[in-house]
């Protein structure tokens, strides 16, 4: 009788994975993703974009906060720091979007040592407040230095061209996230089961005692900023690339808010939970939009015009079910369901 | 000079409703040792409740004031019994992310009762002109300060005097030995929202006043942390005095450097302020055991 999945060796524990059945269905829904222009409309498309780029910002964001422990509220204003990056270098000193793109996650990687130096000494609470505050900064400043970044004008984005692909198509522009997002994810999952992605859990666990073990807690509290900054920069570049007209309105503390509950709901520290929380939150809205229009004309149409407010609702609502029902999110769920089927006689 | 006063008097004013939210912060983090990030939401939805009495019920102003505080109360104890009850026993991260949660959740329910319109508050006392000095104040900015000094000094003797009071300061030192005096914790837990729910209530009622009943009054709750930050999370008069040094500096920047500085300046502050003392200007370090 099988027993369980019974790890021996040290490559084995720390391989992407090692179990063969894994590698055929991530590179079916690979395949998937590759055709699904072919089918779909340009609605399907748009919300796809949506959903890659939003997986992008919560990998970012469940590196620091998922796998290293630190509570960010404010990696909107990174998100916002690489929008504009992206969208006035391309716009006012036009620069390559080539080079562009990558400056977002740069100049947000920079900045994340402002916040992430006077936050070295600060855990939890005080942490969480800091980087809000610090996000505040960032749009007020963008909302106010008028002459760097036109404010409360907002930036249009005309050269979209990268290395000759024009993301102001929707097909060119869904590929080339796909793309980012496979990089992206390839990169947090090997940076994982390296010493610093150990030192990371380490730190979220018990920061004192992953010091006495050795592990040097500014050098791994600022590369997890800087490396969540960088992700969540890049999901901001491409942001600037799929709206063309960007203002301050977008990157509200109700984004920042919806990055933390996808990373919730798919479950905290795993970069397959920050993308199927990613697709979870993004679609909640749109399914339960489509239920309402199925309702009689009479209550549809008082709730239809409380769309934006349903979307709040609902991702609130999201939080405090997941919080108290299953803490470790849709990953949590998948696991006690495989746990139940391969132990079937012996599980609980 | 006259500027200055005028400044100083203005940042009192704006300063109180944030020490009035502040103070919110610190009697349930005192109690409970959790950050309600729904402080702002909670203090919107006693507005617009209250704004719904008197504008659409009628109920004339001596009614009212019990009125609210009464409902501020249930609004406080029922967050608290529906959504922080049950998670007893989760770690305060866990706790801290509800309230999160919480502070959407009232925002959108609000907005879709009321709606999206601004709506002004009248009160028996607006609209008057006081002159104080060189200082001129509007009578519902003088009746700010009055509330805050009402407050503040409500809430001290409630908790340096009463009995209840006295069992919630002993709840926050030591849980256990608390509940070996009999103490019941969840019960202070739930005292702790309703007092915040009525304090911050009571600020809401005079942002709206001040201001208007609008559906972004929730961004005072934020605005507010940098008054509990200031003052140490656990002592509610301390939360209600960083609020008025958090004002006044925030008038004053704007006045004399830059527009753009009043809301931000007492963010700015408390990050330098964090950086320097990480547990707030007048919070004790906690020693950590692994």
């Amino acid at each position: 009788m099988r027993t369980g999945n019974h790890i021996e060796s040290y490559p084995r524990h720390i391989a992407l994975s090692d179990n063969p059945v894994v590698w055929f269905w991530l590179v079916a829904l690979m395949a998937a993703m590759i055709v699904l222009p072919a089918f779909s409309g340009l609605f399907v498309l748009g919300l796809a974009i949506r959903i890659l780029i939003a997986a992008v910002g919560a990998i970012g964001l469940n590196l620091l906060t998922g796998s290293t422990g630190q509570i960010s509220l404010g990696q909107s204003g990174f998100l916002a720091a690489g929008c504009y990056t992206t969208g006035l270098l391309i716009t006012d000193y036009n620069w390559p979007p080539e080079l562009a793109l990558p400056m977002a996650g740069i100049v947000a990687a920079a900045l994340s040592f402002l916040v992430g130096i006077p936050s070295l000494r600060l855990k939890g609470l005080y942490l969480a407040i800091t980087t809000l505050a610090f996000s505040f900064i960032i749009t007020q400043f963008l909302l106010f230095a008028e002459p760097i970044t036109h404010g409360p004008y907002g930036v249009r984005i005309e050269d979209t061209v990268l290395f000759g692909f024009d993301l102001a198509d929707p097909t060119t522009m869904y590929y080339f996230c796909l793309g980012i997002l496979a990089l992206v994810t390839l990169g947090v999952l090997n940076i994982m089961r390296t010493r610093v992605g150990r030192a990371f859990n380490a730190i979220r666990d018990q920061d004192i005692a992953a010091r006495a073990m050795g592990i040097n807690l500014t050098t791994y509290k600022l590369t997890a900023f800087a490396a969540s900054s960088f992700i969540v920069g890049l999901a901001g570049g491409l942001m600037a690339f799929q709206f063309r007209f960007i203002n301050v309105d977008i990157f509200s503390v109700t984004l920042a808010i919806e990055a933390l509950a996808m990373i919730i709901v798919g479950g905290l520290g795993s970069v397959a939970g920050a993308i199927i929380g990613a697709v979870f939150i993004i679609l909640l809205p749109e399914v339960v939009g489509d239920a309402i229009g199925l309702l009689p004309a009479g209550i549809s149409d008082v709730l239809s015009r409380g769309a934006l407010e349903i979307k709040g609702l609902l991702i609130g609502l999201v939080i405090i079910l997941t919080l108290r029902l299953e803490p470790d999110g849709l990953m949590g769920v998948w696991r006690n369901m495989k746990r139940y089927w391969s132990r079937w006689p012996l599980s609980v | 000079m006259d500027l200055f006063l005028n400044l100083v008097a203005s940042g009192l004013v704006i300063g109180s409703v944030y020490g009035l939210i502040g103070m919110s912060f610190a009697i349930i983090f005192r109690t409970t040792g959790v950050l309600n990030f729904a402080q702002g939401e909670v203090m919107m939805l006693v507005a617009y409740t209250a704004w719904t009495l008197t504008h659409t019920l009628l109920f004339p102003f001596w009614l009212l004031v019990p009125s609210t505080i009464v409902l501020a109360a249930l609004i406080g104890m029922a967050v608290e019994r529906l959504f922080i009850r049950p998670m007893t026993g989760q770690p305060i991260f866990a706790i801290v992310m509800v309230t999160i949660g919480i502070a959407i959740t009232l925002r959108s329910l609000t907005t879709l009762v009321w709606g999206h319109e601004f709506e002004g508050f009248s009160v028996p006392f607006s609209g008057g002109v006081v002159e104080i000095g060189p200082v001129f104040l509007l009578t519902e900015q003088l009746a700010v300060l009055i509330l805050f000094a009402a407050v503040s000094l409500m809430t001290w003797a409630f908790f340096r005097f009463s009995r209840v009071g006295m069992a919630m300061r002993a709840t926050s030192q030591d849980e256990t030995a608390a509940l070996l005096m009999g103490v019941d914790s969840r019960r202070m837990s739930s005292f702790a929202w309703a007092i915040s729910a009525i304090v911050s209530g009571l600020a809401g009622v005079m942002v709206s006043v001040l201001f208007a009943r609008a559906p972004d009054m929730w961004h005072f709750g934020l605005k507010s942390f940098p008054a509990a930050i200031l003052g140490g999370l656990d002592s509610p008069i301390g939360a209600g005095f960083g609020g008025l040094i958090i004002g006044v500096i925030g008038e004053l920047s704007a006045g004399y450097v830059w527009n753009g500085l009043k809301e931000i300046s007492g963010l700015i502050l408390i990050i330098v302020i964090l950086m320097v003392r990480p547990y707030g200007l007048f919070g004790e370090k906690e020693l950590e055991r692994v």
